[in-house]
């Protein structure tokens, strides 16, 4: 008690804050701070695991340079996968959009509806999705039945695209499934967006088409940008990614060196997503004034 | 004549008032009014939750076919009879009950523990004194964008080393911190709900005297509890469906949660047939079995929390 007596208000406060958040904190460093720096220093050895201990080389940058100049992991695997990937993401946050502004008219069996685009949140596990990935469950059908893998071939030939634009096409339905948090977002965005905008706007004689491009996707840009870096983040498990079979505990210098240039990769990816929407936002701005 | 007159120009405003009124049925007043807008919604819905669900609607087609429908090509949508000989097939492989108690106990624990401690954190973020609040905000959404692949090579080597590698709590260790599967997204919704809150409850709590922990738990607590089951259901199903942590953290050998049973059935099944157990058609029904067994009890939490939830997500103002 005698303590207490001591503290001031403020520091009281203070202390009540940091027992609140030390937990979290503590558990920061244990699981990811510790692990993260312990795996950049991984990426610079060759670690050989012996009986009784675990033997450290410093190799420098050797991992780095094998993986960049001539890997297969890199070459063959992670881009055509960032490939995708740079394909999945409008996708989803363009068919979120879509869903969550038809889902929010006034519609009877809205619930079902909602429910319905809602569910493979609940069932997409990695092994099923797997499944239905490996029995060509998911495409959208339209590939064989007006052949347009023929188009594909010519209009995209051997260029690097024709295989994620042709990967993505074979389970379509299955990238669609990765929407439902986003649409759920979406849904909780259009309710922030006032009834009496769009009122002035009729009265001013706006058309939908209009009212749509400049209240409700103005309105939305923040939101679009929160979905857009969820779905990226989300990206890390689906259930394709090649990362997940590659990084294993075979050698582990060489793969913490390829976990990081990964991890690179995402950051440059998230940074271009966060640069091309204050781009975009900041000419809207304009056009507006 | 004058009267003739009127009447034709009273009948005529009323056959313009009627077709006025016709107009505005099928059209409607607006644009998102008119009956054909709502066919042409329904219709547009219909069909997209139909290729959408597809994939599932054609797993549950599959699961129930017998021998002669499987190979029969003119049966695709309704099987001649339900035969559940592949589902018994699945839940002998799965080793359903062991492994659905397992799921059952990882998930749930991981639940309650991001609850308690995400909710922690996300208030202290919210409304207490917290020091270097900005980096530990920083930090926050860092946790959120690294990849688990960047980790999972140093935290294997220390379970391994603390003799823990193969164990069921690697699983459930994380989430006493607020850690494991998206952790950093529950406390920020946590942290969401609990800004939209008015600051008078606490400032009553302070001038009353009570400490800020017992507030919290007598309190603020019992009155996040929106945001509680939104964390609650996503972190049960996420944690259930997650098989990267299971693969990386558990030794194939010993007891292993369902999602992470899933895969090894593949295996199993490709053993199965190369022995001569059963021809290879007969493989998919039982796959499709699997997958059905597997996220059946997810599915039918969803089902019957689905209103609350779906209320919960709208009321913890995790988009403001």
């Amino acid at each position: 008690m005698s303590r207490k007596r001591v503290l001031t208000a403020r520091s009281l406060r203070r202390l009540e804050g940091t027992l609140f958040i030390a937990p979290w904190v503590i558990g920061f460093i244990a699981f990811l701070g510790f692990p993260l720096l312990f795996s950049l220093y991984m990426s610079f050895h060759t670690v050989k695991i012996l009986p009784n201990k675990v033997a450290y080389d410093f190799v420098g940058l050797k991992f780095y340079r094998e993986i960049i100049l001539n890997s297969s992991a890199l070459y063959d695997k992670l881009i055509p996968y960032f490939q995708e990937v740079v394909l999945m993401v409008p996708v989803i946050v363009i068919f979120a959009l879509m869903i969550s502004i038809l889902l929010n008219q006034k519609l009877y069996g809205r619930f079902l509806f909602r429910a319905i685009f809602f569910l493979p949140v609940i069932f997409s596990t990695g092994a099923v999705l797997l499944q239905f990935i490996n029995q060509g469950e998911g495409n959208l059908g339209f590939l064989e039945r007006f052949e347009l893998g023929g188009y594909l071939d010519t209009f995209l030939g051997d260029s690097s695209w024709a295989k994620p634009v042709k990967e993505v096409l074979n389970h379509f339905v299955l990238v669609l499934w990765y929407s439902g948090v986003q649409i759920l977002i979406f849904l909780a965005g259009l309710q922030t967006i006032s009834t009496s905008a769009y009122e002035s706007a009729r009265i001013d004689g706006a058309t939908p088409w209009e009212v749509f491009w400049k209240i409700t996707l103005p309105a939305m840009s923040p939101f679009i940008l929160l979905n857009l870096i969820y779905t990226v983040v989300d990206m890390f498990t689906f259930p394709s990614n090649p990362v997940i079979e590659l990084v294993n505990t075979g050698n582990y210098g060489f793969n913490s060196a390829l976990a990081w240039i990964y991890f690179f990769i995402i950051i440059i990816f998230l940074g271009l997503v966060i640069l091309i929407y204050s781009i975009m936002n900041r000419r809207h701005a304009k056009n507006y004034v | 004549m004058r009267t003739i007159l009127s009447d034709v120009k009273g009948r005529r405003f009323l056959t313009k008032r009627r077709i006025r009124q016709a107009r505005n049925l099928v059209l409607g007043k607006e644009i998102n009014q008119g009956l054909v807008f709502k066919l042409i919604l329904y219709a547009v819905l219909i069909i997209t939750s139909y290729i959408y669900m597809n994939p599932m609607l054609k797993m549950l087609v599959k699961m129930v076919m017998n021998v002669k429908d499987l190979v029969d090509p003119t049966v695709t949508w309704v099987p001649s009879s339900i035969y559940l000989g592949h589902v018994a097939e699945a839940w002998k492989l799965l080793n359903y009950e062991n492994s659905l108690m397992i799921s059952l106990f990882i998930a749930v624990s991981v639940a309650v523990l991001h609850c308690i401690s995400c909710g922690l954190a996300g208030y202290a973020l919210a409304r207490l004194d917290v020091p270097f609040k900005r980096t530990i905000f920083f930090l926050l959404m860092l946790a959120f964008i690294i990849p688990p692949q960047v980790i999972i090579l140093p935290t294997i080597m220390v379970y391994t080393k603390l003799g823990l590698n193969g164990h069921l709590i690697t699983l459930i260790l994380p989430s006493i911190f607020g850690f494991g599967v998206k952790g950093a997204l529950f406390v920020v919704i946590f942290r969401q709900f609990f800004m939209t809150h008015s600051k008078s409850l606490e400032e009553a709590a302070r001038i009353d005297g009570a400490t800020a922990l017992k507030f919290y738990f007598r309190v603020m607590f019992p009155l996040a509890r929106p945001a509680i089951l939104v964390v609650f259901l996503f972190s049960f199903v996420w944690t259930w469906n997650d098989t990267y942590y299971p693969r990386m953290f558990l030794s194939p050998t010993g007891d292993m949660p369902l999602a992470m049973k899933m895969t090894f059935i593949d295996t199993a099944l490709g053993q199965f047939i190369q022995n001569g157990g059963f021809p290879e058609y007969m493989a998919e029904p039982i796959k499709m079995g699997a997958s059905f067994l597997t996220i059946l009890p997810p599915v039918l939490i969803y089902l019957f929390a689905q209103r609350y939830f779906i209320e919960s997500v709208e009321r913890t103002g995790l988009v403001e």
